[in-house]
């Protein structure tokens, strides 16, 4: 099918107009990074940069633990999604294939963690992890995460099992496959793109929480990137290149983790789609 | 008594190198979290240590933005730090959850010994005690550019007419004249009391602690607010103070109201000393007093043990002796100030490089400091209901009730006085 001329333009106009607004704003703290400090706050914004500077980086990384918060955010992060990950697979797939009695409503009621505002659980958390010792620990940060993540992503992984055709199960049922070796063998490899949608999910969710870290943790080498870099930055007084140094460094590893899984994500979506 | 005398002067002598009878380990919290900050006081740590056997004490940097609910809640789980820096409205919510003991006789001694500002002393005391030692003052200005008053032809604005007819002039050019917060959060607390405490509205409560935020007073301050308001950018209904600062420094802004952190005009502005101008608040009227805002921030030991209460002690006494003091209070150039006689005159003080380049300016924000008010810390008398009116920035909503919804100043002040009651009563 052949497009118009006209529908071709509109296409490449919204195209553009999408990754202008996309990437627009990493432009500007990137670029902006390197500037130095009179052209970042001055009266005339400058999308180009006119000047060139390296000083906020040796700043960030210089004086202060930015490098320490960074290594703790990875670790969380990461170790909260392989957790994540772990758990929420083989519950998806319970739900979507096992019958127990209130099945439904107990798939349902999970996602009522969404329903408090984490505040309102602060303060008594804190007072079961002191007990626990778990303040001040990177280990109760990892189960504050897991316990966040783990409702949307048995949800999300649910979805991806529900859009299997039933005959490959039905057909591994048949070669005598017992229910653990079709999750593993079978159903894993198939909702490959689900898993690592779900793991960027807890990935980010992760790396970009704040309330729980910043109450939890009272040491500075043991703070992640969210909060001890609002830190740094100062109440009274804001350095801006140092500011947009970290907020440079601190989607790094998100842009790494999405071009590592981001092509097996798209590559998983395909496979699906000539089945 | 010639043995006591003798006594005494061998305490005197070995006094800063102490040795303590058992080993003491406390731990400061603080939220001066800029790495400068914290590199300063890891400085005086480490000479602390150093000179004293027996006691280590170590930081942990916290931020402001989260220790309203950190705090209390570490310590009623019993794991709090030892010793905190806080500011007065701080003090009764953590009361509310631990026993403080007083500190009478240790800021008594040193009283003697440095002469506090009386008034930051009285921002501690009350209800039969002082409960924290005065360490460092900041207090609100008027920041101006010398150069940009001189070509407009205007003076150095003294009142809230000359204010807004300097801030009018100004406006010209994409400059706007003056930056004033209107934001819900702390910033806009403090600018909108820095007009109210020279308006007559001083008091936000009656000498039997219910409130009179609801007065004539208070409702003009909230009007000529409202109305200079209209000469800032269309973002400062959402600005900190960083915001404020960079619009200054980029010369966007005309004038603003600034606790005065030097180290940016220096490094990110022009950085020339000789064209900033650091004034008083502009007064209601020529008549008028100059007051500002300001905080005595102080160092409170909560830590109920006596050989870490003594030892906690110790710490304190060593940051104010003038040849610490000037570097304690230089981790920020030009924020804070001295509140003590023998700290304004200490060398370590005005030698800092910052310092001694913006010595006019500081000085004038010393003598600003003076006429330092806060809300609810006010006459002498103190009323711990204010934590909870201060943590829930009523005086900033109810600025925003008018400049955002709309409403009238006296509306909004009668709504601010009705939520102020309920935070109170809660």
């Amino acid at each position: 099918m052949r497009r118009s001329w006209q529908m071709n333009i509109a296409l490449t106009l919204s195209l553009v107009f999408l990754g202008l607004l996309i990437l627009l704003p990493f432009w500007w703290v990137v670029s902006s990074s390197f500037k130095e400090s009179q052209e970042i706050i001055s009266r005339t914004p400058t999308m180009v940069p006119h000047s060139f500077t390296l000083q906020h980086f040796q700043k960030l990384l210089g004086s202060s633990d930015y490098p320490v918060y960074m290594l703790n955010s990875v670790i969380v992060s990461t170790i909260s999604a392989i957790i994540t990950l772990m758990m929420a697979v083989p519950a998806a797939y319970a739900f979507f294939r096992m019958r127990f009695p209130g099945r439904e409503v107990m798939y349902r009621t999970i996602l009522l963690a969404y329903a408090f505002p984490s505040i309102v659980v602060l303060i008594p958390l804190f007072g079961m992890f002191v007990r626990l010792g778990l303040v001040d620990t990177l280990t109760g940060l990892v189960i504050i995460n897991v316990t966040f993540a783990l409702p949307f992503s048995i949800w999300m992984l649910r979805s991806f099992f529900a859009g299997l055709p039933s005959e490959i199960e039905e057909a591994a049922v048949m070669d005598g496959a017992s229910t653990l070796v079709i999750l593993r063998r079978v159903m894993i490899p198939l909702i490959m793109p689900g898993i690592a949608s779900v793991g960027i999910f807890a990935f980010i969710l992760s790396w970009t929480e704040y309330v729980f870290t910043s109450v939890l943790i009272v040491s500075d080498a043991k703070r992640t990137v969210p909060v001890g870099f609002s830190g740094i930055i100062g109440q009274y007084q804001i350095d801006w290149g140092m500011l947009l140094a970290g907020a440079s460094f601190a989607v790094l590893p998100v842009i790494i983790l999405f071009s590592l899984v981001g092509r097996w994500f798209v590559g998983g979506l395909t496979e699906g789609a000539v089945k | 008594m010639k043995k006591l005398q003798t006594t005494c002067t061998a305490l005197a002598v070995i006094l800063p190198l102490q040795a303590f009878a058992q080993d003491v380990e406390l731990t400061l919290w603080h939220m001066e979290q800029p790495p400068h900050r914290v590199e300063r006081l890891q400085q005086l740590i480490d000479a602390f240590n150093e000179s004293h056997d027996g006691v280590t004490v170590s930081q942990e940097p916290q931020n402001w933005g989260e220790i309203y609910a950190k705090a209390p809640a570490a310590l009623a789980a019993g794991v709090g730090p030892d010793i905190m820096f806080v500011t007065p409205d701080f003090v009764p919510i953590l009361k509310q959850v631990t026993d403080i003991p007083s500190v009478e006789g240790l800021v008594s001694e040193l009283d003697s010994k440095h002469d506090f500002i009386d008034s930051t002393v009285e921002a501690y005391s009350y209800e039969d005690g002082i409960w924290a030692v005065p360490l460092y003052n900041m207090a609100m200005n008027l920041w101006y550019r010398k150069s940009d008053l001189s070509e407009a032809g205007i003076e150095v604005p003294q009142t809230w007419d000359d204010l807004k007819a300097a801030a009018e002039t100004l406006s010209a050019d994409g400059v706007y004249g003056l930056g004033l917060p209107a934001n819900k959060q702390l910033y806009t607390d403090q600018t909108v009391y820095s007009f109210m405490v020279n308006g007559g509205a001083t008091e936000i409560f009656n000498e039997d602690g219910t409130l009179r935020f609801d007065n004539p007073e208070t409702v003009d301050s909230y009007t000529t607010y409202a109305d200079l308001q209209k000469l800032s950018p269309p973002d400062s209904t959402s600005w900190t103070w960083g915001e404020a600062e960079a619009c200054f420094i980029s010369e966007s802004c005309g004038m603003i109201l600034q606790f005065s952190v030097i180290t940016s005009y220096d490094t990110q502005g022009a950085g020339d000393a000789a064209d900033l101008g650091v004034a008083p608040i502009p007064a209601k009227s020529a008549d008028g007093d100059h007051n500002t805002i300001a905080y005595a921030n102080a160092g409170l030991i909560l830590s109920t043990e006596e050989a870490e209460r003594e030892a906690a002690g110790a710490f304190l006494s060593f940051l104010l002796e003038p040849e610490n003091y000037g570097s304690f209070l230089n981790m920020e150039p030009g924020l804070f100030m001295p509140l003590t006689a023998t700290g304004a005159e200490a060398e370590s003080f005005w030698s800092d490089p910052l310092t001694a380049k913006y010595r006019e300016q500081v000085e004038g924000i010393i003598a600003n400091s003076h006429n330092g008010q806060l809300f609810g810390f006010t006459s002498g008398r103190t009323f711990p209901s204010i934590a909870a009116i201060s943590a829930r920035n009523l005086i900033a909503e109810t600025l925003q009730d008018i400049v955002v919804r709309g409403n009238s100043p006296a509306d909004a002040v009668a709504a601010g006085q009705a939520q102020m009651s309920d935070a109170a009563a809660n």
